[in-house]
């Protein structure tokens, strides 16, 4: 019987998938922190652990991400453009689109047919196109990550920031909560910022549907939402966003060995 | 009639960051200067520098002929005359200090500028104030990560033996870059070297496409850091013209068009357009 490895070394956070015959047997997220080696291996440690293998009864193992470099015991690396192309397939065969927001970038992927990466496009330059904006704002208004997305959906008129900037608009945010706007408003605010970077992503590689979204970003339901109204569509959300590119590259792995 | 000595005129340039109020006579003579950074409160602080600075030029207010605000919070000068584009007085600022320049570079806490100047007029500008990176700004959140003061970056950058290449153009990105290399181990000055070779090739970049011409003079906050003066002759090729004080530019050039139009008015008999104005506490806060 043979094990298939996902690892997926993120800016942010490192995720890990177990398979067999392409099906999930275990998952596991954790921070990357600043050794990217050393998280690697505990994230090993724990797959394992969760499905009661070892370490020999992997066949092939496929490393992805940012720290992709940093994972001594893979056999193959491939980029996260392909993996999260495989992963999304994989759960929406109808996709065409992917938008995947990340702790440090967004991409948006055009997708052919046969799930195949047709075009794809990148902001990894700037911080304000990232969920790194939401972060640096949620931390001005001390508000936690997990409670951003449902507190904004609260807003009834979003404050709209005039700066493209994370560092401008953190400034901006503090002036917005000195005047006596609300939390919530500003939140929405923020989302509606970066859903207008993302859509001039997306309108690069073109738009087809079905158009779906991927990464820590998906997991903010302003944020979806946000997306979806400057889009006019309704986005498709795997259950476990972050989850779609460690999964894209245990099928990588599978296909890799045969 | 008063002769032109007694007559003043005062710039008011109310920066992003800091504010800067320069009071002169009608013979061009510096009478005051201030320079204080810019809080929430524009309207309040404008009245609050305004009052320093005639303290300084030992005047009360209603001497000042006309007053002429400027800079990013120029309508928050309730007592002002007129308004006009810091690009403007900073062209004609940059004139005055110094005859020679055709291009002028000037970096702000929030943003960067470059001007081409002929006759002492604006022809040209590039500007950047989409991004934190390659202002001033990007130096004081860097500054705050490493635990330094943003006036000891200059004196400590000169130190580096070794410097070290940032990759990052964004500031948020930078910072962690930095934190990064901090714990690798690498010297604090190599860091900061590297920073101010960030903001300097950004900025003259800008200039590049801009056309550089003539006499380059370096003004804004950011002129005062020797690291990045250095950095920016390196990338150059040249050297650049420093005023001794590079942040009042704006507001010098703003008095100066103040005494200019004043004298216009008065040769050829009209009154000043001047506005009903009054020195008195102004907030948009309860």
């Amino acid at each position: 019987m043979a094990y298939f490895m996902g690892i997926d070394i993120g800016s942010g956070t490192s995720k890990g998938v177990v398979t067999r015959d392409g099906e999930v047997l275990a998952y596991h997220l954790l921070p990357s922190g600043a050794n990217y080696r050393a998280a690697a291996e505990k994230l090993r440690a724990e797959l394992l652990a969760k499905a009661k293998l070892s370490s020999q009864d992997i066949a092939y193992t496929v490393a992805t991400g940012q720290g992709s470099a940093s994972v001594p015991y893979s056999d193959g690396q491939v980029t996260d453009i392909r993996c999260c192309a495989r992963g999304i397939s994989k759960i929406f065969p109808s996709a065409r689109t992917v938008i995947d927001v990340q702790a440090q970038s967004s991409q948006v992927i055009r997708l052919g047919e046969r799930g195949q990466v047709v075009n794809f496009v990148v902001s990894e330059k700037c911080a304000a196109g990232s969920g790194r904006f939401l972060e640096v704002i949620a931390n001005v208004l001390q508000v936690e990550l997990e409670d951003i997305g449902p507190l904004s959906l609260k807003s009834k008129r979003p404050v709209a920031f005039t700066t493209g900037c994370a560092v401008f608009g953190e400034s901006e945010a503090i002036s917005r909560v000195a005047e006596g706007n609300a939390k919530e408003d500003i939140l929405a605010g923020v989302h509606q910022a970066l859903a207008d970077k993302i859509s001039t992503l997306v309108e690069r590689v073109g738009l087809e549907k079905d158009c779906t979204i991927s990464g820590g970003g998906a997991l903010d339901i302003g944020l979806v939402r946000s997306i979806e109204e400057k889009l006019s569509l309704k986005l498709l959300v795997p259950p476990q966003p972050q989850l779609v590119t460690a999964l894209g590259a245990a099928i990588m792995a599978e296909e890799m060995a045969a | 009639m008063k002769s032109a000595g007694s007559l003043y005129f005062a710039g008011v340039d109310l920066g992003s960051t800091m504010t800067k109020v320069v009071i002169i006579d009608g013979d061009g003579v510096i009478r005051a200067r201030v320079e204080t950074h810019t809080g929430a409160e524009h309207r309040r602080l404008a009245n609050r520098v305004m009052e320093q600075a005639l303290k300084q030029a030992e005047l009360p207010f209603e001497e000042i002929t006309y007053v002429i605000a400027t800079g990013y919070g120029r309508i928050n000068v309730p007592f002002a005359d007129r308004q006009i584009t810091e690009l403007t007085c900073h062209a004609r600022g940059v004139t005055s200090l110094f005859p020679s320049a055709r291009t002028a570079l000037d970096i702000g806490g929030q943003d960067a500028k470059g001007l081409k100047i002929k006759d002492g007029k604006l022809t040209n500008f590039v500007m950047n104030d989409k991004c934190a990176a390659g202002t001033g700004r990007f130096l004081e959140v860097i500054a705050k990560t490493l635990g330094l003061k943003l006036e000891e970056l200059g004196d400590i950058s000169l130190k580096s033996q070794n410097r070290v290449n940032i990759s990052n153009t964004c500031t948020i990105f930078a910072q962690q870059e930095v934190i990064s290399r901090l714990s690798e181990g690498v010297p604090v000055e190599d860091i900061v070297a590297g920073l101010h070779e960030a903001i300097a090739s950004r900025a003259v970049g800008m200039l590049r496409r801009l056309g550089i011409e003539g006499d380059v003079v370096f003004t804004g906050g950011v002129a005062k850091n020797k690291g990045v003066v250095r950095a920016v002759q390196e990338n150059l090729g040249h050297q650049v013209l420093v005023p001794d004080d590079p942040l009042i530019s704006g507001a010098l050039g703003a008095a100066l068009l103040g005494k200019e139009i004043a004298f216009k008015s008065l040769e050829k008999g009209e009154p000043l357009p001047k506005k009903e104005r009054r020195l008195a506490e102004a907030t948009f806060y309860k």
